[in-house]
């Protein structure tokens, strides 16, 4: 049982990252990517090439994350960006459906060029665990994950309260004309919490790329974020950690009791109950 | 003039088995009046209504699904479909209900995660691939399918035009351009929504009928698998959500695209239709038709 | 310092500024006053630059505003404190003085600008660490004019600050006003209050349906019978 809780901490803290990214740009310009996914995936793509050139990903990590980065600038000022100025409802329409094509676009592409195999990245660590004791044992590349994952944490907390361009973005996020009359170059702010957005994507990159990946597996990686999004309240980027590792750990628990199947499941149901009974979210404000 | 025109095409359709004898066309023809079906149900819902859904292929599968089973049980095709059709419903109005109360911004993520939902859960349920009995092996032409297939799209069609130009139609449409005002006007939105649900998704089962009708070895998850969810929006945005005619045109299109690239690249109609879409919601959101009729889509 | 010539402005195809043309010397405490509706706020938001001009020209010490963002005119001198405060509600009171510090020309001086800004507003330093949104309506407002003051601007436009506000409040609020146009911050003062702006104010305009049909001295439009009976509410006696 201990066994179980701590994979759905290391896998909570995985789906609290991909959440991150969601919740960032959703709190910030009120877009919803699910497109958000894809691009996570596109980043493992990314990390098994530079594996090829005998870099570990963990080492790589730094590259995939600014390239990530400009990839998210770019995208940003092709796609999204003519459409800022819209009330917000149909903001979140339009994004819904130009990252829906977009999703489309990557998944196909990327068939097209790698296949529709699963692929993997293995260095020599795949699949090693430390014992911490007898019967427990913690996967080295989970820990990593986990250990990365906080880290992350930490830097935009000190981002967002510290740095004056990260308050900048807060104030955006509650009033995009009211920061303007700060100051504040609103444009630039959107775009580059878009790029920080698919940034924070490249750690999920490196750690679903260690486990496995498909051209389709980019929405379903996108569900587990938007569920913890939901959970943990909309625009409210605190709450995506304690709502990801809620997230883990009900599903660790699912499997141990249902099996292995249900864990998915598990999580999409949870994600329309949510829905359905709390249409203003659990614990964020709703955009109005 | 139209009439004249409608009136040819629909007795080239009905005279076309008699005309090509290829097997593999008619059953093209098929695929394709299944495709118009599904994505004029879509387009009942998310282009005339407003509520974008991406889990549509949850119904089909679900219509599919019955079909199927009634049918392989002795349940004439006549009667296993419309019941498939009904079981579509039946979801819609279990699930699909409660999904209006989310925002409306949450519909689209909401009905996906229901469709992944049927997914998962079928394809945990029936694990091997269905086949014919050898009866039902032996009375397979493709005639009565294509005629059935073509029964229903035409049917379909006559639905929607009448439902639209009547008065729950004007209701659906204020819905869609919008909800509040017509709130406050005294629409019982939920009301005039949930029609526009149940049949939407009473075609979209249809079409998974047509679907179970038409294949020999079926794979019980196949008509659950996301694309059918994806393609109505995709093919019915570039054709013209909110006519006619535009599910029809981005029906043809995409599966045309995808006959010719089949045999060499593939995947890439729908990386086509990918790239038209992002295009076409962001400069043309009256879809293909709207340069034609010059008509201004102001929800999307 | 700031001069509007021959303006117009529209929401998509409605007019709603007609042929406006005002200016506002240095150190000048200007007001513009007009009943709600008369296209006040919309002149205050395009030369801001949340809404370009269809026609007309905006100069700001010799540099044309036209067509600039409003973070630009920001950067080159203007703040504005919004109708209905607009605070950072999820803030609290000191991250929202910080942002008003938010031009880089602003961000050395500020906690000097910090200390005078809670010496002015003494109940801002007792608040400083509660959320801008759990504030009354005189402390919004007060933050408001405090976030500008951290600016380092030397001309502020102020909208509708007396609206929803205790008179005793507003009296404060406006001894604050001349308090810092006395300091050398040319301000433009849009208000519905005509009696208690009038009376502060070196000259005025009188706005009406997107027009100025009246510029005078404040003094004199005081006395003013036309002012005294649509703004004043006092009978004529003839």
């Amino acid at each position: 049982m201990l066994q179980t809780l701590a994979y759905g901490i290391l896998n909570g803290l995985l789906y609290s990252i991909i959440a991150l990214g969601i919740s960032l740009v959703f709190g910030v310009m009120r877009y919803l990517n699910i497109a958000h996914g894809s691009l996570i995936i596109l980043g493992s793509y990314g990390s098994l090439y530079l594996f090829y050139f005998k870099l570990d990903p963990f080492i790589s990590l730094p590259i995939l994350m600014v390239s990530l980065f400009l990839a998210g600038i770019i995208l940003f000022k092709l796609l999204y960006s003519n459409f800022v100025r819209l009330a917000e409802e149909l903001r979140i329409q339009k994004s819904l459906l130009v990252s829906f094509g977009l999703m489309l676009v990557i998944e196909h592409g990327a068939t097209m060029v790698w296949t529709s195999d699963e692929k993997s990245i293995t260095p020599f660590y795949s699949g090693m665990s430390f014992e911490v004791f007898s019967g427990f044992y913690v996967p080295f590349i989970g820990l990593a994950g986990g250990i990365l994952a906080i880290i992350v944490i930490i830097a935009l907390h000190l981002f967002f309260s510290r740095t004056y361009f990260g308050k900048s973005v807060i104030a955006v996020s509650q009033d995009p004309e009211g920061a303007s009359l700060m100051g504040v170059n609103v444009k630039r702010a959107f775009l580059i919490s878009f790029g920080l957005s698919v940034c924070l994507g490249a750690i999920p990159s490196v750690l679903i790329g260690l486990q496995a990946f498909s051209p389709s597996v980019g929405i379903t990686w996108f569900n587990k974020g938007i569920v913890v999004v939901m959970l943990g309240g909309l625009g409210n980027i605190y709450g995506v950690f304690p709502a990801g590792l809620f997230l883990g750990i009900v599903e660790a628990i699912s499997v141990f009791f249902f099996g292995a199947p249900y864990r998915e499941i598990t999580g999409l149901v949870i994600f329309v109950l949510v829905l359905i009974l709390f249409p203003k979210g659990l614990f964020g404000r709703i955009p109005e | 003039m139209k009439k004249i025109l409608l009136s040819l095409l629909i007795v080239l359709l009905i005279s076309l088995p008699f005309i090509v004898k290829s097997q593999y066309f008619l059953s093209l023809m098929i695929t394709l009046f299944i495709y118009v079906v599904l994505a004029e149900s879509w387009n009942l819902l998310g282009g005339y209504t407003g509520q974008v859904s991406l889990g549509h292929g949850a119904f089909f599968g679900v219509g599919s699904l019955v079909t199927r089973l009634l049918w392989i049980n002795k349940v004439p095709i006549l009667l296993s479909l419309p019941l498939g059709g009904l079981a579509a419903a039946l979801l819609a109005a279990i699930v699909g209900i409660p999904c209006f109360r989310m925002r409306l911004a949450y519909f689209p993520i909401g009905t996906l995660a229901l469709s992944m939902i049927a997914l998962l859960t079928v394809s945990n349920i029936f694990i091997a691939a269905g086949a014919l009995s050898p009866k039902l092996l032996k009375s397979y032409e493709i005639f009565s399918r294509y005629y059935l297939a073509l029964f229903i799209v035409i049917v379909t069609i006559i639905i929607i035009y009448y439902l639209i130009r009547s008065r729950p139609g004007l209701a659906i449409v204020a819905i869609r351009d919008n909800e509040k005002a017509a709130a406050a006007i005294g629409i019982k939105t939920l009301k005039y929504k949930t029609l526009a649900l149940l049949i939407s998704t009473f075609l979209a089962g249809s079409a998974g009928g047509i679907y179970a009708f038409q294949h020999v070895s079926y794979y019980y998850d196949a008509p659950f698998d996301l694309t059918w969810s994806f393609t109505p929006p995709l093919t019915t945005f570039i054709g013209g959500i909110s006519t006619i005619a535009g599910p029809i045109v981005g029906s043809i299109c995409f599966l045309a695209l995808s006959e010719i690239f089949a045999v060499t690249l593939g995947e890439v109609h729908v990386l086509i239709f990918g790239f038209c879409f992002i295009l076409i919601v962001l400069f043309l959101p009256g879809g293909l038709l709207s340069i034609k009729t010059g008509s201004h889509v102001k929800k999307f | 310092m700031l001069k509007v010539e021959h303006l117009d402005a529209h929401y998509e195809d409605l007019q709603v500024l007609w042929d406006l043309s005002l200016e506002v010397n240095q150190g000048e405490l200007v007001a513009l006053i007009g009943s709600n509706g008369s296209g006040k706020s919309t002149l205050l938001r395009v030369i801001t630059g949340l809404l370009p001009p269809t026609q007309g020209r905006l100069i700001y010490k010799g540099t044309l505003l036209n067509n600039l963002a409003p973070h630009e005119i920001v950067n080159l001198g203007i703040s504005m404190v919004p109708e209905s405060r607009r605070v950072f509600p999820k803030m609290t009171v000191l991250a929202n003085l910080e942002m008003g510090a938010f031009p880089s020309k602003a961000r050395e001086d500020k906690h000097k600008n910090l200390n005078r800004v809670y010496e002015i507003f003494p109940i801002l330093g007792e608040r400083a660490q509660q959320f801008a949104g759990s504030l009354s309506g005189g402390e919004q407002q007060m933050l408001a004019v405090g976030r500008a003051l951290m600016s380092k601007n030397d001309f502020f436009l102020l909208d509708e600050m007396s609206l929803g506000l205790a008179p005793i409040i507003v009296q404060n609020i406006f001894e604050v006003v001349v308090q810092i146009n006395k300091t050398g911050i040319s301000i433009l003062l849009v208000e519905q209050n005509v009696p208690m702006t009038l009376r502060i104010a070196d000259r005025a305009y009188v706005m009406e349906s997107g027009r100025i049909v009246k510029h005078d001295e404040a003094k004199t439009l005081l006395n003013d019978p036309y002012i005294k009976e649509t703004y004043l509410g006092i009978e004529q006696m003839t």
